[in-house]
């Protein structure tokens, strides 16, 4: 996850930045579904053209001149540069929203488990009690609009501090609850662990952890020979290494997709 | 008295069958079962267990495993599993003791009841037993637990010895999912991961959890949440089970589950349970022996005699010419009751008479009223018509999840329906939730009653006339949560009623309440009513409803299964009574 995020984030490369994102989306659309997806290109594609549209306003370098506006040269190279900076900036979201799914809190959970069990803990307690506030601070907000009609910053104010006074008093009953279950009675806390490290779970460690070195060497080759300005060249691209990096590289990012299209057909 | 006969409706009657017969009025301990002397009771509960065994289809249990399983740990015959000498203990702010000179023993493998009111202190005895949760205060006299002082237990030990289930089962949960809450008090322990798995896969088979293992907390109903709680204490394995008002909060049917689960833990596991409680009736039929916490002292209600049932009220004013109540002055240690009036039991009696609404007019109504609460959700409501009477106490009874606080929602305007019409009046309503912590906003009684002064158009006279007819007079300067349970209720109400609403909403006014705050909070309500104020209430409470509702709409599968008046609707209903 962090290598994909950091790939995405280095490279301002149009291939590399193009195969990011179809990974990213083709991804979301095998586990959130089609929907989901096309919603989300109603935000992101007004924002490529809008970002694509502004950097040739903004960036006079370029060589390819297509059009004119305001007595002002717009570029080609420009144009891709801004279109290249979107594409990056929409695979970066899309892979964070879908990071949720790939990495679910509990997994960190159950990895920080053993040795930091208080933190895992409180990550546990926090996710506990976010929905609970916003549920109580709802029920709060209808109570005091009803009695009393009106809107305003201050309202919400005095609002959440009821709810802090709420809070407080609940979490001495939980506090109370915690201790009578052995809460600080032993030095050493363990964890519960859904989740075993399995010889299978080392392999491909290692097969992932040399996959990320080749294609961050690959990356590195690209980005070294390319350049937008003044003319879009690739550099050393298109001998064989090159090509071989780029399969790499959506090998990687079409990754997660093939691994939730195998498991869910094959065990769901 | 509900408890029994829908306890014999509904198949999980399994205790009642064997302890010879449903029980109307009077509440007599569990015939077979005699609370005398350990030995008394150890037998008693083998034959008991034999006789679950059959009832409930569970695997035979040996005699052994009722006097005391355990892993670890001998086990001492003769030694009572609490003993309590001469405890005296007084809160460090208060002249007057909470307990004085309190004395008795809890057998081992009893299911011992401490009943009395609100505020008698018996919450307090309990959490004197386990030094973890104790509060701070002057203590005089010993409590012993396996004939061991509890401050001489480590904090390990007292966990592994001692648990203990408080009321509220939203604030007990401290995880975010079920396993974990399952595994969390092994995980203080420090109990190797594999042990863990074992024991927490064994209570949840016990306990039937297995369906909703992987579910969120927060998602879980009021009942599965104290469940939980009780699973998550019991996976540690404690030979006392400590629980204080445990069913307070849940709706009847969970609490009618959250009680037999006690009585398997008691049976079956050999576990030593006492709870704490105000409503006796519910546990009467599964408790070995009971005590009763009365002025600061403790006597023991011995077989045979009859518990008093809710109100422990021993005011004349209390009783109705119907009923025989024999309360003598030195000693109210049992009230005897007439099986036939039912309204005797908890001591609320039909406050106004009953005034057809026919031609009255409609100050609320909805018609065809569809609701969901987001897209994905299942419709909650489905073709709802409802009409509100002015100046009736309409009641909306039904059961948990079937809709009744949506639809005060949708009258009062937080919520709008996605089909149909909803008709109330724009200004004037109040609602009233059913905690009612959600409208406290000031540090003193008295600031919580003119905070809304300035909207509300009313001075502090006011504000100090209402605050003497909620009774709360004494307890102006307190902070809001300092007071008991009935108060914060009626300083609510008080709060909502200076705003002068034409259309009250109260969600569950009597959650968790005692006889004497039910009755106190039906007498505001009727009170209001009087003075021309509609109001709408959903509850659980059906001697409630009888007491002060004029009409009662029964709420089933998103619609009104049917709307009369009070009396008519219990006439007509088979086993929906109080």
């Amino acid at each position: 996850m962090a290598a994909t995020l950091g790939f995405t984030m280095v490279a301002l490369h149009p291939v590399l930045v193009a195969l990011s994102l179809a990974g990213a989306l083709l991804y979301g659309a095998v586990s959130r579904g089609w929907r989901a997806v096309l919603g989300g290109l109603r935000w992101q594609l007004p924002l490529v053209v809008l970002v694509a549209l502004v950097n040739p306003l903004f960036v006079r370098e370029g060589s390819t001149e297509i059009a004119r506006l305001f007595d002002q040269p717009v570029y080609a190279e420009s144009l891709a540069f801004g279109l290249t900076m979107a594409g990056m900036f929409i695979a970066s979201v899309t892979w964070l929203q879908l990071g949720e799914q790939i990495l679910p809190y509990d997994k960190v959970l159950a990895l920080l488990g053993k040795r930091l069990p208080v933190l895992g803990l409180m990550v546990s307690m926090t996710m506990r009690l976010v929905p609970r506030f916003v549920r109580q601070g709802r029920q709060i907000a209808s109570v005091h609009d009803v009695a009393v009609p009106g809107e305003g910053a201050r309202r919400r104010l005095r609002q959440s501090s009821v709810l802090m006074g709420w809070a407080l008093e609940d979490s001495l009953e939980t506090a109370d609850a915690m201790r009578a279950r052995g809460w600080n009675a032993c030095p050493r806390r363990t964890t519960y662990a859904r989740y075993r490290f399995a010889a299978r779970d080392a392999w491909w460690l290692v097969g992932l952890g040399a996959a990320a070195v080749a294609i961050g060497a690959a990356v590195w080759r690209q980005l070294t020979g390319f350049a937008f300005y003044p003319v879009v060249t690739f550099g050393p691209a298109l001998d064989a290494a090159g090509l071989a990096g780029y399969v790499l590289f959506a090998g990687w990012m079409v990754l997660p997709a093939v691994l939730h299209v195998y498991e869910t057909g094959r065990f769901a | 008295m509900s408890g029994a006969r829908e306890g014999a409706a509904v198949a999980a009657g399994g205790p009642a069958a064997i302890s010879g017969g449903a029980v109307d009025g009077g509440r007599s301990l569990a015939g077979g079962v005699s609370g005398a002397g350990v030995t008394g009771a150890a037998l008693d509960g083998a034959r008991f267990a034999a006789a679950s065994a059959v009832a409930f289809g569970c695997e035979s249990v040996s005699g052994s495993a009722v006097a005391g399983v355990e892993a670890d740990g001998a086990l001492v015959d003769g030694v009572p599993a609490i003993g309590v000498r001469h405890l005296s203990f007084a809160y460090p702010e208060s002249a007057e003791p909470v307990l004085s000179d309190v004395s008795f023993d809890v057998p081992q493998g009893a299911f011992a009841l401490l009943v009395g009111d609100t505020g008698s202190g018996k919450s307090t005895l309990l959490s004197l037993l386990k030094p973890q949760v104790a509060p701070a205060g002057t203590i005089s006299g010993e409590a012993l637990v396996f004939g061991r002082p509890v401050a001489s237990l480590s904090a390990e030990e007292s966990a592994r010895t001692v648990g203990f289930v408080f009321q509220d089962p939203d604030n007990q949960v401290v995880c975010d999912s079920v396993w974990h809450e399952m595994a969390f008090g092994l995980e203080n322990l420090g109990t190797p991961q594999d042990q863990m798995r074992r024991r927490v896969a064994e209570m949840s088979y016990f306990f039937g959890i297995e369906p909703w293992f992987r579910m969120k907390t927060d998602e879980l109903s009021g009942g599965r949440k104290q469940l939980l709680a009780l699973a998550s204490t019991l996976v540690m394995q404690p030979r006392i089970l400590l629980l204080d008002e445990p069913t307070a909060q849940l709706d009847p049917i969970a609490a009618k589950n959250f009680a037999h689960a006690l009585f398997r833990v008691n049976r079956e596991l050999g576990c030593t349970v006492v709870v704490a409680t105000h409503a006796p009736e519910l546990l009467a039929n599964y408790a070995t022996c009971a005590f009763r916490l009365h002025n600061a002292r403790v006597e023991v209600t011995g077989d045979g005699e009859v518990l008093p049932c809710g109100g422990g009220d021993a005011s004349p004013a209390s009783a109705a010419s119907a009923t025989t109540v024999s309360e003598p002055a030195t000693s109210a240690s049992a009230a005897s009751t007439s099986p036939a009036s039912a309204t005797q039991v908890t001591g609320l009696r039909r406050l106004l008479p009953h005034v057809p609404q026919h031609s009255s007019p409609q100050i609320a109504e909805s018609g065809d009223v569809w609701f969901r609460y987001s897209r994905d959700a299942d419709w909650v409501l489905r073709g709802l018509d409802l009409q509100v009477a002015t100046g009736d106490i309409h009641a909306l009874v039904g059961g948990n999840g079937s809709g009744k606080s949506t639809i005060l929602k949708l009258l009062a305007g937080v919520c709008h329906a996605q089909k149909g019409r909803v008709r109330a009046p724009q200004s004037g309503r109040a609602l009233l939730p059913q905690d009612p912590k959600a409208l406290f906003a000031e540090e003193t009684v008295k600031e919580e009653l003119m905070e809304w002064a300035r909207d509300g158009g009313y001075g502090p006279g006011e504000a100090s006339a209402m605050l003497c007819r909620m009774g709360l007079e004494q307890k102006a300067d307190l902070h809001p949560y300092d007071l008991s349970g009935g108060q914060r209720q009626l300083l609510a109400l008080g709060k909502l009623l200076l705003m002068k609403p034409s259309l009250l909403l109260l969600d569950e006014p009597t959650k968790g309440l005692d006889a004497r705050s039910r009755r106190l909070v039906a007498e505001a309500l009727s009170e209001q009513r009087a003075c021309g104020v509609t109001m709408v209430v959903a509850t659980h409470d059906l001697d409630f409803v009888q007491a002060c509702c004029g009409t009662v709409s029964m709420v089933f599968d998103g619609e009104t299964a049917c709307t009369e008046p009070v009396d008519e609707f219990f006439h007509n209903n088979l086993f929906y009574r109080p």
